[in-house]
């Protein structure tokens, strides 16, 4: 069946990218066009930048476990990563939105330590890690990209450890949304948010139930309008400042 | 806000053109077999998965008539055996038990409508069978705002019985008149006195409903002025809170029962006119407001409030307070709305007992909506609840140019503001008084379904 596409119109797949040219939500093309490299000169290096997808809804990227040899950039949709824990149970490790590096956990392993699944259509530019990594030893742009990369992603997982509640959480994860998108060009004040409230919920350490009234009371509140999975921020200043203890600001 | 609305007899004449009356946008007619179960159960697991769900409204179908009233065009079945109410019964809760098992318990149900057929066809015990397995596999709101309501056919009710739905928690009631002209009432075999239907508004008053809806009906048989000015009298007199004056609509081809009338009995087109007019008139100036189509409220009457202050809304049941409701529809040939998806159930009794025998949901037909439906649905329940177009808000929600966008439908809306029926400027398209009556022609001009129409039976009533 077709995803219902909601109250806003089908948003524009941030596929522009093409022989030539990088995709504008590129994890990368910053890195690369600092150092004098572009698409073109990518190619002659022999770096596979492979497009792949959509992953349909609900499909798997990798599993946890599967030998590691990619790492992938979202070019377009959500993917969420998580683990079963040893009672069976769903954990969720984070969300990446376009423009955000997959698999890097893996890198101190030779498999993927985790799951990570589509949660709607979505597109991957896939890279060859081992090339990567070789190409970054000669483009120190590309390297210094890599470590960033790897360290933000460390610290998203640290960052709900603390006792926090759950205005809190929820403010530092809209805040967190909105950012990511602005950094994008995508909007930071309207946005689909993909994610079922289940595992908004189970990534933020809260109940559901708990997700959806702190939702209505912030939308009560004048904070943000929520329509189905359409998300506008009223009061951005007003989420930041709840969300400052999360984000350690 | 409230509207004002005029009758003009010449321009109702002119658009006296077959259309839907959009309870839903895109019309029944348009849902398609390939929707499945498993689509159902798809949007009603992402219904539960966003971020605030949607509060729940059921309908509950009960089909069974005692007596067949030969202008109705609903799904029913007449008999006078009461088992069959009972074995409805039980299959019914066997559809709330599977449906219920797929909302998330936090969705809390706030309004609830039993139609039919008639509801009352039930004993009191079935009805509370009914509603006891609705508490254990929803969970119903316990709020003083929740809307329980039920349609009663006042033939066939013991006044006493409306202590018991009180009890059962039901705190509307929806009452069959349509004309209490004996001559009337023959011609479309529904003898109904005024006592009867008196003593039942009483006991729902008695009981502290919370409103009392009465249907009447124009363009019957052998109906006339001076005969449907007297059941105004004596509906008026008893001031229900709300009255719905439905136009009758002769369509024997598509309804069986209606061929038991005497097409040289109806009214004349002009006749019917008069008595819309005679309506219209006597409702306002009891002080009734207009809610739109059909519907007339007082003005301390929630409808009327919420329409005041834009929060009403419209539905498969026909206008609500309750807004953003995902609106589950159980028995035969209900229809639902979750989500961005109607849905509606096998209409014939044999197959939805099949599929609820074998286990399965029994959906027969529906439609996921897109992008241009959504926004289309959205403009029309707009125009039907309020009289206007919010030209800004749309174009804010839905990210389009409205001017461009509709740019074709726009030309299509001229003529109607030639003939005065709307205004329209940059901000809103605005029903005038004279267009109030006439707001699903204005609705018309934005179907988009509507102008692929198969050609040949018209599936639609005539506008008046």
């Amino acid at each position: 069946m077709s995803a219902p596409r909601g109250r806003m119109p089908p948003r524009p797949y941030t596929d522009d990218g093409d022989e030539l040219h990088f995709c504008t939500t590129c994890a990368f093309s910053s890195a690369c066009l600092s150092s004098g490299y572009d698409k073109a000169h990518l190619r002659e290096l022999h770096v596979l930048v492979e497009h792949v997808g959509p992953y349909k809804e609900g499909e798997h990227i990798f599993r946890e476990g599967d030998p590691f040899n990619v790492i992938a950039a979202v070019r377009s949709g959500t993917v969420k990563t998580y683990v079963i824990d040893n009672e069976g149970r769903e954990q969720v490790l984070g969300f990446f939105l376009p423009g955000e590096v997959i698999g890097l956990s893996a890198i101190s392993h030779a498999k993927y330590p985790c799951n990570a699944v589509a949660l709607e259509s979505v597109l991957l530019c896939r890279f060859s890690f081992p090339n990567i990594a070789a190409l970054a030893t000669r483009m120190p742009g590309l390297q210094q990209r890599l470590f960033t990369l790897l360290s933000e992603d460390i610290n998203k997982a640290a960052l709900l450890a603390g006792n926090f509640t759950a205005d809190e959480r929820m403010a530092a994860f809209l805040v967190s949304l909105s950012r990511r998108y602005a950094a994008r060009g995508l909007s930071a004040r309207r946005f689909m948010v993909a994610m079922t409230r289940t595992d908004i919920a189970n990534y933020l350490r809260l109940a559901s139930e708990t997700v959806s009234r702190v939702f209505r009371r912030f939308q009560d509140d004048g904070l943000l309008r929520v329509d189905r999975r359409d998300i506008e921020l009223l009061n951005p200043e007003k989420l930041e400042e709840l969300a400052k203890n999360v984000l350690r600001e | 806000m409230t509207a004002s609305y005029a009758f003009d007899a010449d321009i109702v004449r002119k658009y006296d053109i077959p259309g839907p009356r959009y309870t839903s946008y895109p019309p029944a007619p348009q849902f398609s077999g390939e929707f499945t179960e498993q689509t159902l159960r798809d949007h009603i697991r992402r219904s539960n998965a966003e971020p605030i769900p949607r509060r729940l409204s059921l309908y509950l179908h009960i089909p069974y008539c005692f007596s067949p009233c030969f202008y109705c065009g609903c799904n029913r079945v007449i008999t006078r055996d009461r088992t069959k109410g009972r074995h409805y019964m039980e299959r019914l809760v066997r559809e709330i038990e599977a449906v219920g098992a797929l909302f998330d318990r936090d969705r809390e149900v706030v309004q609830l409508h039993m139609g039919g057929g008639t509801p009352n066809f039930l004993r009191p015990d079935e009805l509370q069978e009914i509603l006891e397995s609705i508490d254990s596999h929803f969970r119903v709101s316990l709020s003083d705002t929740r809307d329980f309501s039920i349609e009663i056919d006042p033939r066939f009710i013991d006044p006493a019985d409306i202590a018991a739905y009180a009890h059962l928690g039901f705190n509307r009631a929806s009452l069959g008149v349509q004309d209490f002209d004996p001559e009337v009432q023959r011609a479309v075999n529904r003898v109904q006195s005024v006592e009867q239907t008196l003593a039942v508004i009483d006991a729902c008053r008695l009981r502290r409903f919370r409103s009392v809806n009465v249907d009447l009906i124009y363009g019957l048989p052998m109906q006339t002025l001076a005969g449907f000015e007297r059941t105004l009298d004596i509906v008026l007199k008893v001031r229900p809170d709300r009255l719905a004056i439905y136009s009758y609509a002769h369509l024997p081809e598509l309804f069986k029962a209606q061929r038991q009338i005497d097409p040289s009995t109806l009214p004349t087109p002009e006749t019917k006119l008069e008595l819309l007019s005679l309506a219209i008139e006597r409702l306002s100036a009891a002080g009734y407001e207009y809610i739109g189509m059909d519907h007339f409220a007082l003005p301390e009457d929630p409808l009327a409030l919420a329409q005041a202050n834009g929060t009403l809304h419209r539905n498969f049941m026909g206008y609500t307070t309750h807004a953003d409701c995902d609106l589950v529809g159980l028995g035969v040939s209900a229809i639902g709305h979750i989500g961005d998806c109607y849905s509606q159930n096998a209409r014939d009794l044999p197959t939805w007992e099949a599929s609820l025998d074998c286990g399965r949901l029994p959906v027969w037909r529906g439609l996921e909506l897109d992008f241009d439906d959504l926004l289309r649905s959205e403009l029309i329940e707009q125009l039907m609840c309020f009289g206007r177009i919010d030209i800004a808000s749309l174009e804010r929600r839905y990210e389009i140019d409205f001017q461009s966008y509709f740019a074709g439908e726009l030309q299509q809306l001229q003529p109607l503001i030639d003939d005065g029926l709307a205004i329209a400027d940059n901000r809103t398209i605005c029903a005038t008084s004279r267009g109030r009556l006439l707001l699903r022609i204005i609705a018309m001009c934005f179907d988009r379904y509507l102008h692929s129409a198969p050609p040949g039976v018209s599936r639609y009533s005539r506008a008046i």
